[in-house]
């Protein structure tokens, strides 16, 4: 017992003397070169969805362009407000050149924004809004306009007649309310034929969730004519449901975002319409404009990157094939 | 022999540290970090951060120790967020929301207790039941959403930068540094302390000796629940908003940190400092790779490994002891 015992007391002395080192290390200025690469901090709200992917390569693609790094961190947990707070503080106390980020609340991030903005990290807001004005910069979808095209579609699918779901993504996340807003006002406005058999459920952050309540949905109300769906993940849940009970193709559906499967949903015409955002081109522009800000030029304030939407018919033209599928070969 | 002995417990004593100065020492060495990683800023925000897990894990440890376990924590903190959101956004003074925000989480402990005693059932089950109630009651009182409330003075107890400066740390920090060493003193050196001990070790032998396990274990769940619910309380002066999807899985969190710091899921074993340790383990692991800007997964993957990493450590030393 009396050797190891000795042996530990000994590294736990190695230790304390690696600590005392560090401590005098603390005091050396930041290296050099720190000033010359611009490192800028994107924060998304999540990693293993496809959406966040082609932001990620959109915000590759403009450091390589512009010759700066990026720091590419996001909550460990999808969609965890608490969580994105810590990333937003850890990265300021690293210290970076600025931070791209899209908030998952347009109230919760405003103070760990406003420390940055005290720091002097200048903050650009992606994706979905923030309450306030602590940022220089606002590059987004008009998620609006988005929920208009799918009322539309759904209208134009159904000749304005039938019943149908309106599947919520979840509580309290701003971009896909403003989707189901703008796809509900329409749809009270314009198809005052169509039955709303359901309007306030939510999906939940996951596929699986999104399963379970489409599955219950469509079990409860086997007759529904029509479903839209608000993003990828409710999308891809809302498709397994219909492909499960066999009503995939039967009813019309639309939805949100892309991804392989929902690709291929579309080409076998299990899917109705998708309505796009261009990820991408919010990831690039979200980096190119901080990159310009901190060179000192002038920047717009609001960048709206627009909405699309695929069908069967146009979805092998040049423009929406890269939109449906878009290229990630730079994450490699 | 009795310097063999001295000799033992003073390497007891520094083992729980191991593993926090370990995490330390490599992120004050690698290049990139180092000399912003031990500045004063970044470790005030890990203080912060690690609050809210923290008054969980004072709960959890009494819990554990007693040979129980509560998977409805996290479920118990976004309630009471939810609680201490709503009652402001009515109008209450701040003071009657986090009143009501303890009062919640130590509600849901209470149940937690009285049904484990009442109904004879094993904890596991009874908090996975309450695991589901909680949140789904905290979704309903949102109303589905998160509640806005006006800004008051309880967002400040979690500010970064306190007001006073001359607090130095947030209010909250102050708040789970003095809470953390009254359940230490609580359980060390009180009768229910040795209670709570007694119970987890053999709760037969416990209930023979004339310890009123039911009356005590009703206490655990409550205490329990009270530290919930004023992390809830912190929770929501962090956001700024009361969410009821606010901490899903945090329970895992809480639970880890308890045992990376030495508590016996089996019961009878367990000590604040060492959740406390384990608790700014994870917090500083977390800030660490954040900082690095290294992917989540490896994250997750390294602090999977410290959990059975420090658990076999502790293992082996008992065995040793034995």
């Amino acid at each position: 017992m009396n050797p190891s015992a000795k042996k530990i007391l000994v590294l736990l002395s190695v230790i304390g003397l690696a600590l005392a080192g560090c401590g005098k290390n603390k005091a050396t200025p930041p290296a050099p070169g720190e000033a010359k690469v611009f490192k800028i901090a994107v924060i998304p709200k999540g990693t293993t969805h496809e959406f966040w992917k082609s932001i990620h390569a959109g915000a590759l693609q403009a450091a390589r362009e512009q010759g700066v790094e990026i720091l590419w961190k996001g909550p460990q947990k999808e969609d965890d407000r608490a969580q994105q707070i810590t990333v937003v503080e850890d990265v300021i106390s690293r210290g970076v050149a600025g931070i791209v980020l899209a908030p998952l609340d347009d109230r919760a991030l405003c103070r760990p924004v406003q420390d940055a903005m005290r720091e002097k990290i200048p903050v650009i807001i992606i994706d979905s809004g923030l309450q306030g004005k602590d940022y220089i910069s606002f590059v987004a979808t008009d998620n609006y306009q988005g929920g208009v095209l799918a009322a539309k579609r759904m209208g134009e699918l159904l000749q304005g007649q039938g019943r149908i779901f309106l599947i919520r993504y979840q509580e309290g996340s701003a971009s896909t309310t403003e989707r189901e807003r703008g796809f509900l006002e329409t749809v009270q406005k314009e198809f005052p034929g169509f039955r709303l058999l359901v309007k306030d459920q939510y999906a939940g952050s996951t596929t699986e969730s999104a399963y379970q309540l489409a599955e219950n949905l469509i079990g409860r109300f086997p007759d529904v004519e029509g479903i839209f769906c608000p993003n990828e993940s409710s999308t891809f849940g809302t498709l397994r449901a219909l492909q499960e009970s066999q009503l995939a193709g039967k009813v019309k559906f639309v939805g949100f975002d892309s991804s392989p499967k929902l690709v291929q949903a579309l080409r076998d015409g299990h899917l109705h319409g998708l309505v796009l955002q261009n990820p991408v081109k919010m990831g690039y522009l979200g980096v190119t404009e901080m990159v310009q800000h901190l060179r000192g030029q002038k920047i717009p304030e609001l960048v709206d990157t627009g909405v699309y939407l695929a069908t069967k018919e146009n979805m092998d033209t040049a423009e929406i094939k890269a939109l449906l599928t878009p290229d990630l070969s730079i994450l490699d | 022999m009795k310097r063999k002995s001295k000799l033992r417990a003073l390497i007891n004593l520094l083992a729980p540290f191991l593993g926090l100065i370990l995490v330390l020492v490599i992120f004050s060495s690698i290049p990139d970090v180092q000399s912003r990683f031990l500045r004063a800023a970044n470790l005030k925000s890990v203080a912060t951060q690690s609050v809210i897990v923290a008054l969980g894990a004072l709960g959890m440890t009494l819990i554990i120790i007693s040979g129980g376990i509560d998977l409805s924590a996290a479920s118990n903190i976004a309630l009471s967020s939810v609680v201490t959101a709503y009652a402001i956004n009515a109008g209450l003074p701040p003071l009657l929301a986090i009143v009501l925000g303890m009062a919640t989480g130590g509600l849901v402990g209470f149940i937690n207790g009285s049904l484990i005693t009442g109904l004879r059932l094993v904890p596991f089950i009874i908090t996975l039941g309450m695991m589901g109630i909680a949140r789904g009651v905290a979704k309903w009182m949102a109303g589905n959403q998160k509640i806005d409330a006006p800004l008051t003075w309880v967002n400040e107890l979690m500010a970064k930068s306190p007001q006073p400066s001359w607090l130095l740390l947030a209010p909250g920090v102050w708040l789970m540094i003095f809470l953390a060493v009254a359940t230490a003193v609580l359980l060390r050196y009180t009768v229910f302390g040795r209670h709570v001990f007694a119970i987890g070790s053999n709760e037969a032998t416990a209930r023979l000796c004339g310890v009123r396990t039911k009356r005590a274990k009703i206490i655990i769940y409550s205490l329990a629940g009270l530290f919930c619910g004023l992390s809830g309380v912190m929770e929501f002066s962090r956001l700024t908003v009361g969410d009821p999807t606010v901490a899903v899985g945090l329970e895992l969190d809480i639970i880890a940190a308890v045992v990376i710091g030495g508590g016996s899921l089996s019961g009878g074993e367990g000590s604040i400092l060492g959740s406390m340790i384990g608790v700014f383990i994870m917090s500083f692991l977390r800030n660490g790779c954040t900082m690095m800007g290294w992917p989540n997964y490896i994250q997750e993957i390294i602090i999977g490994v410290i959990i059975v990493a420090a658990v076999s450590l502790d293992q082996i030393r008992h065995r040793r002891s034995a």
